[in-house]
């Protein structure tokens, strides 16, 4: 059997269109060797519930930067449970103040990357927690 | 090192800078650059106030009047707001600037599904000319200018604006109203567009056209390089870019009859002041120079003041840091140094602490301070553009004028800037640039202060504005009640009217007017658009 | 992998995705998988779309989804995007020009060519199956559109789409592009840019003079993807292909044959990375070919040495 090349969503949920940071990242996961879906702008957590079904994608990445994530962050895994695709690991990056990292680890998030993360920090993250089935 | 390039030799001296424009510096200059680039005093620089106003566009520079201060407010609900507003006005402040919240700025109402948790969160909600009259109350709109920070529905929030005034007593003509106003800004930095790229540039025009004579003391537009450079652009390609963005707004006006002379005036810049030192103020020479010089020789301007570059240099908020924050205060007057040296006629600098959180009374203190130091307490008022006659910083001002013209001239060459911008085109090489930017900052190619030199010491923390529930229901609550107590028959009649309009492609600023004075509500003004112009395509990042 | 077989066969599209996720793996319960999909595939209309990179292709493929799901199909799509040689990681930008398909739900999987050859990805064809296992009626692919060999897309296709815009007008382009051979519908998009309607020309021109087999006419179409103008004729070009080649008796015959090939190709591939992995540890390959590099010998013989020594069974 192969080794699967790792497909991650890079998602921007939300009305809050500043998108350097999930453009950026983006760019580095495809530089170490993912397969990379971008939603672009504005997506309601249904759209991206809807494509990393479709896609089977082994990671969702929310960027989020408007101060919503942790309502946003509840929503999407609500609905993931909801769709049964909350087997997929879920990162958030954006602005993130680190005293609600402990309240997204516990509604399911399994990492948090705030703005400025090294890129390597995120690569390293997925690669060593992704556990193919 | 820095923002710039810098190649070192095994000695670790330095053997090579190149600016993020692509221009790379000598280790010294002398006569000799000068003529190289073919520097000319009469043409290149003239004395201050004198086309090109290289210089400065005042003859007595900051001599006569220094430049003014600008800081942006407005959060919660509009009794929050007004109760700032009141605030500011008794320190002394006489331009207010609101901040939306996002479902305002993307067109939905405060009780629309998507706009769940976003009330009120980011900026002041707004859903009805209610919010208006409530925002506004008790300010005197005939003394106080009012900067809209809108621009997919700039045109709704001016024609609330304007509904308001009047609401109030006042005569439109009076009002002075700065909306941003810039949306292919927003296709390619900020993202806060709605309609594709025609249609919204149309409605950047009916604003202008509308302005020219019901409101002839508003400013219909604020150019923003400030978000393209913060969205992974150079220096060069701000300038450019902002430009080429002027240049669409004004081709559409005069494409309905008009003169350039009677609406230009009023256009301003807001450009960003983060990066080298040099580079930025060679960046503010060339560019008055050149928005000059693009008014005068392509569009015909007659009157000397309307080839002014107006605007606010400032901002540089990409530039400060989390790590040793209080480092921020020293960055923040650096970058006031630069816009200052460079000509700035208006400066806002970041709060130290804006990059964590929102920034306190005592912090938007130290900015002003900062820049009160420079200007009432080192000297910078004394003399205009002090930098002038320098080897380097002309040389570097023609080669920045030279940087500038050439990243302009490969947007017209493929078909300029419009579908530039619709084709992804400019997204794409920003987003690149900025992830080459990132990926020297965690190399340590570019050296940051803080970051990735010279790191002791804690982070801070980031704190955002704690988020009221309770002021997004109060706002739900409003907006059900006006839409209950209005009048359906107008609401209706002006709705229909904005509909003919807008399918017909006239103006649409007097029917939203109208609109706005029926309490018919953003969402459903917004929902015409969306129906007859459809949304923007967003291109994709190959 | 008997209860995902079931539940794809319920319209499960979270069971379809994941299937087709372990045929891109090359998981061998997924080949069983798809052995006991084939009886209930077959009868989907399989529509490619190839053409240079920029020309429109997804743009087109969302529009044409929609259609077709307006028409009341149902309606699945592949799009390809290409693998980076140098990262091996790849952008899938495809589904995110595809926004009207998206609204209308539309089952869209996108997948990185990883270097396989033909312009679609290795997985395609199981992809395939699993979408037709899932109820899909239309399955439309878009190619990776390097311009190269379109092979992959001739063997899973009933029409072939062909995509240019005007910026590829004259001749020696099209021919260098390489691929109009292919095309059944040949679609000069972006009909709002200059060159557009010489493009045309010289694409009539042109394909009246390419040998068709039987009496189908290609047609040249001009579109807006954007907007959405010219959709209709071309949806009417497909389904008229649809019909020449169901009324010509050719669907069962090609579909028979594509099978036998693609059976071919997917054992071939299998081979080339059978024999290579076991080349890399043959020392005698690993001389010749520095025998080669240096000069040695020259690459004929060097081929005959090799294959002497691997012999012709036990592969
Ligand atoms: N002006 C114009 N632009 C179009 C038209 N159709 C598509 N586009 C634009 O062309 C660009 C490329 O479209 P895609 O659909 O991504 O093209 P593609 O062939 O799938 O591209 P790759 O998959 O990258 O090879 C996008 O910006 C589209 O919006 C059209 O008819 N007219
Ligand atoms: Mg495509």
């Amino acid at each position: 059997m192969k080794a699967k090349a790792i497909k991650v969503l890079i998602a921007k949920p939300g009305l809050d269109g500043h998108d350097r940071g999930a453009k950026v990242v983006a760019h580095a996961l495809m530089e170490a060797g993912m397969e990379v879906i971008y939603t672009g702008l504005h997506k309601t957590v249904d759209d991206i519930i809807r494509i990393a079904l479709q896609e089977d994608v082994d990671v969702v990445g929310l960027s989020i930067m408007s101060g919503a994530h942790v309502p946003i962050a509840r929503k999407y895994m609500q609905k993931a449970r909801d769709a049964g695709i909350d087997d997929k690991m879920v990162v958030i990056g954006g602005v993130i103040p680190a005293k609600d990292i402990p309240q997204l680890k516990k509604i399911g998030i399994s990492g948090v990357f705030p703005g400025g993360t090294p890129f390597l920090d995120i690569v390293r993250f997925i690669r060593d927690n992704l556990t193919h089935a | 090192m820095g923002v710039a390039k810098y190649t070192k030799n095994e000695k670790g001296q330095i053997t090579d800078v190149e600016l993020q424009s692509g221009i790379h510096v000598k280790t010294f200059y002398g006569p000799e650059d000068l003529e190289r680039v073919g520097f000319s005093y009469e043409k290149d620089l003239a004395d201050p106030g004198q086309y090109p106003f290289t210089r400065a566009i005042h003859p007595q520079g900051y001599r006569s009047r220094a430049w003014t201060t600008r800081q942006y407010t407005g959060f919660g609900t509009p009794y929050e707001t007004n109760e700032r507003f009141k605030l500011m006005i008794a320190n002394g402040q006489t331009g207010l600037n609101v901040a939306f919240d996002l479902p305002t700025q993307m067109g939905y109402d405060s009780d629309d599904p998507i706009a769940e948790g976003e009330v009120g969160r980011v900026g002041m909600a707004v859903d009805s000319l209610r919010d208006f009259e409530v925002a506004f109350r008790d300010i005197n709109l005939a003394e106080i200018g009012t900067g809209l920070t809108i621009n997919a529905v700039a045109s709704i929030m001016l024609a609330m604006y304007q509904a308001a005034a009047e609401k109030y007593g006042y005569d439109p003509k009076v009002i002075s109203a700065t909306p941003q106003n810039d949306i292919l800004k927003e296709m390619i930095g900020r993202g806060a567009w709605i309609f594709p790229v025609e249609p919204a540039v149309k409605l950047v025009g009916d604003v202008i056209e509308y302005s020219i004579k019901a409101l002839p003391k508003t400013n219909p537009v604020s150019v923003c390089g400030y978000h393209i450079r913060e969205s992974g652009a150079t220096p060069a390609q701000e300038i450019a870019f902002a430009f080429l963005i002027a240049n669409a707004y004004i081709d559409n006006v005069l494409a309905r009859g008009y003169d350039i002379d009677e609406f230009v005036g009023r256009f301003s810049f807001n450009l960003n002041v983060f990066g080298n030192l040099w580079e930025q103020i060679a960046k503010f020479r060339a560019a008055r120079k050149l928005w000059a010089r693009n008014l005068k020789e392509k569009y015909n301007v007659k009157k000397t003041s309307n080839m002014f570059l107006r605007g606010l240099f400032g901002g540089g908020g990409f530039g400060l840091t989390k790590a040793q924050p209080q480092n921020n205060i020293m960055r923040g007057a650096y970058y006031a140094l630069a816009a200052a040296l460079g000509g700035a006629q208006t400066i806002a600098l970041c709060s130290y602490d804006e990059a964590y959180t929102i920034p306190t009374p005592e912090s938007a203190v130290i900015s002003l301070r900062t820049l009160q130091l420079l200007m009432d307490e080192v000297g910078m008022r004394d003399t205009v553009d002090p930098l002038a006659g320098s080897y380097f910083i002309e040389t570097l001002t023609k080669e920045m004028e030279a940087k500038i013209e050439e990243e302009s001239e490969k947007i017209e060459k493929m078909g300029g800037i419009i579908p530039a911008v619709a084709t992804g085109y400019i997204q794409r090489l920003v987003s690149r640039q900025a992830y080459e930017f990132e990926k020297g900052v965690q190399s340590g190619e570019f050296l940051k202060v803080g970051v990735n030199i010279y790191t002791e010491g804690e982070s801070k923390e980031v704190e955002l504005h704690r988020y009221n529930v309770k002021t997004a229901e109060k706002q739900i609550r409003e907006l059900k009640r006006v839409k209950r107590e209005r009048n359906q028959r107008d609401v209706k009649r002006t709705l229909e009217a904005l509909e003919k309009a807008t399918k017909a492609g006239e103006n649409v600023m007097p029917f939203l007017v109208d609109c706005c004075r029926a309490y018919a509500t953003v969402g459903e003004m917004t929902k015409i658009f969306r129906d007859v112009f459809g949304e923007f395509e967003e291109p994709g990042l190959v | 992998m008997t209860s995902l077989v079931e539940k794809i066969l319920n319209g499960d599209e979270k069971s379809a995705a994941r299937l087709i996720s372990k045929v891109e793996e090359e998981n061998s319960g997924a080949y069983t998988a798809l052995s006991r999909l084939l009886p209930h595939t077959g009868k989907a209309n399989v529509l490619g779309i190839t053409g240079p990179p920029g020309a429109g292709k997804s743009t087109l493929a969302g529009r044409l989804a929609v259609a077709f799901a307006d028409s009341g199909r149902n309606v699945g799509v592949i799009a390809t995007d290409p693998t980076s040689i140098h990262t091996r990681g790849a952008f899938l930008g495809d589904r995110l020009r595809m926004k009207n398909a998206e609204k209308k739900k539309i089952f869209i999987r996108s997948m990185a060519h990883r270097g396989y050859p033909g312009g679609l990805a290795k997985a395609a064809a199981g992809a395939m199956y699993v979408l037709e296992g899932l109820g899909k009626d239309v399955i439309i692919f878009e190619s990776v559109g390097a311009g190269q060999s379109e092979k992959g897309l001739f063997l899973l296709c009933d029409t072939i789409i062909t995509v240019f815009t005007g910026d590829y007008g004259d001749e020696i382009q099209l021919l260098k592009a390489g691929l109009t051979e292919i095309g059944d519908i040949l679609v000069v998009n972006k009909a709002d840019k200059p060159g557009a309607e010489e493009a045309k020309k010289d694409l009539e021109a042109f394909s009246s003079r390419v040998n068709t087999p039987g009496d189908w006419h290609v047609p040249v179409l001009l579109t807006r993807a954007d907007s959405g103008e010219g959709i209709e004729v071309l949806t009417d070009a497909i389904k008229r292909h649809w019909r020449f080649v169901a009324e010509s008796g050719k669907k069962e015959q090609k579909k028979k044959e594509k099978l036998g090939l693609l059976f071919i190709a997917l054992l071939k591939e299998e081979f080339w990375q059978r024999t290579q992995k076991r080349l890399k540890k043959n020392r005698l390959f690993k001389d010749v070919l520095s025998d080669v590099r240096s000069g040695k010998t020259d690459p004929y013989s060097a081929m005959q040495k090799v294959l002497d020594s691997l012999g012709t069974t036990n592969i």
